[in-house]
């Protein structure tokens, strides 16, 4: 009896061992399985990216040797204008030193490099950043892109509204002198957009974070520089 | 141990646990698919928030911007079905540890950026200050949930409880 007793308890302890073996075995398998669904989330991930770059570009003409901003001007002092169309900021520079740039592109003193760059698609519901800087390409098209960009900033959308439509950009583009036909079909092809996105990529890759970034010869102007006077400075400083 | 669970009511933590450790999961699961869901949709964008950091070179930024979102969403997915929720606990854990310290080293060094943790992210909207401290308070929240599930993975409605059929006896396997 009492021997019985114990076979039967000896064997309950190896059941019991094995059930746990097999639980351990199977918490391994489910973390490797776990596992190997946030990597493979992960590559996708990266796939998709890779997928989404696009490789090729058109640069509008008048853009500069990297494609990557519409140069003006012949100046010795390098003005690079890191700006985006939706940026309430990059409104307020230009309503206060949109002059004085023009004054100094056209006293030879500056060669500025405009980069209409898209960092704020989310402030709008129709990506209005990148339907902007791209309609700026088809006016660089037309030998109208500084007018242009003066006008889209004059117009700017608030922010977290639907932007302008592409018929209004048409409409500016119109008003500033590119032929409407062109402009027309450029702007709704989204012709630039690939642009655009090279252009946007490159700003980031040099580190700029934030719009209106102003970089005078490779120096980023601080918050407080960006005035007529400071930026007459810095270019005067640079030149010397 | 057992200073929060009282002996005049032995039972209690016993019964609530497994429906905070369930309502725990799911709060979790909330967190990622929303925080993937909000950045999946413009993964140069999300490339973006991560290089406002300044923390690592651009191109790396622009792959870490691109996996996260997946990544996210696949840690929400596996916390819903509630398979291996230690494991997958202890990821989020990780996780929001490295967004605390990037929030935190952002703040130190007086970057003004959106923590990018929800969407958007980089720069700010005009007038708009950082607001660091909740951003941080709000992943030590996240972090707390992901603690328990760590300490006590085993919640009801899971693939995990599901797989090992029985529940376990108390302190075993866990």
């Amino acid at each position: 009896m009492s021997s019985r007793k114990g076979q039967k308890k000896a064997a309950q302890v190896v059941r019991e061992q094995i059930a746990r073996e097999k639980r351990r075995t199977r918490t391994i398998w489910t973390s490797i399985g776990a596992a190997a669904v946030l990597v493979i989330a992960g590559l996708i991930g990266w796939a998709v990216f890779s997928s989404q770059k696009s490789k090729t570009y058109t640069a509008p003409p008048n853009a500069n040797h990297e494609g990557t901003g519409i140069a003006m001007g012949q100046g010795q002092v390098t003005v690079n204008i890191y700006e985006d169309y939706q940026c309430p900021a990059c409104k307020q520079f230009q309503d206060t030193s949109g002059s004085t740039i023009t004054e100094l592109i056209n006293q030879n003193k500056v060669r500025v490099v405009f980069h209409p760059v898209a960092f704020l698609n989310r402030f709008s519901s129709t990506e209005y950043s990148t339907r902007a800087s791209a309609a700026s390409g088809c006016a660089a098209d037309g030998a109208r892109f500084k007018e242009f960009t003066d006008a889209l900033f004059a117009k700017q959308p608030p922010e977290n509204s639907a932007g302008l439509s592409d018929a209004e950009l048409i409409d500016i583009g119109a008003s500033v002198g590119v032929s409407r036909d062109a402009f027309s079909s450029c702007v709704k092809d989204g012709k630039y957009k690939s642009w655009t996105a090279h252009v946007t990529d490159d700003a980031s890759r040099s580190g700029v974070v934030s719009t209106p970034t102003i970089k005078v010869n490779g120096r980023v102007l601080q918050a407080t520089e960006r005035t007529p006077e400071g930026i007459k400075a810095a270019v005067a400083a640079a030149g010397k | 141990m057992t200073v929060t669970a009282p002996n005049a009511r032995p039972g209690r933590w016993a019964v609530l646990r497994p429906w905070l450790g369930a309502a725990a999961r799911l709060g979790l699961a909330a967190v990622w698919l929303f925080a993937g869901a909000s950045k999946v949709g413009d993964l140069a964008a999300s490339g973006r928030a991560v290089n406002a950091y300044q923390v690592m070179p651009y191109d790396l930024a622009t792959v870490i911007g691109a996996v996260l979102p997946f990544v996210e969403l696949a840690l929400g997915v596996l916390l819903i079905v509630g398979l291996a929720t230690r494991l997958v606990a202890g990821v989020s854990a990780a996780l929001l540890v490295v967004f605390i310290a990037g929030i935190a080293s952002a703040w130190a060094r007086g970057l003004a950026i959106d923590c990018g943790c929800f969407g958007s992210g980089g720069q700010l909207a005009a007038g708009q200050a950082p607001s660091y401290l909740p951003e941080i308070l709000r992943d030590l929240g996240f972090l707390v949930l992901a603690g328990f599930l760590l300490i006590w993975p085993r919640t009801p409605f899971a693939l995990d409880g599901w797989l090992a059929g029985k529940a376990p006896e108390e302190g075993e396997d866990e």
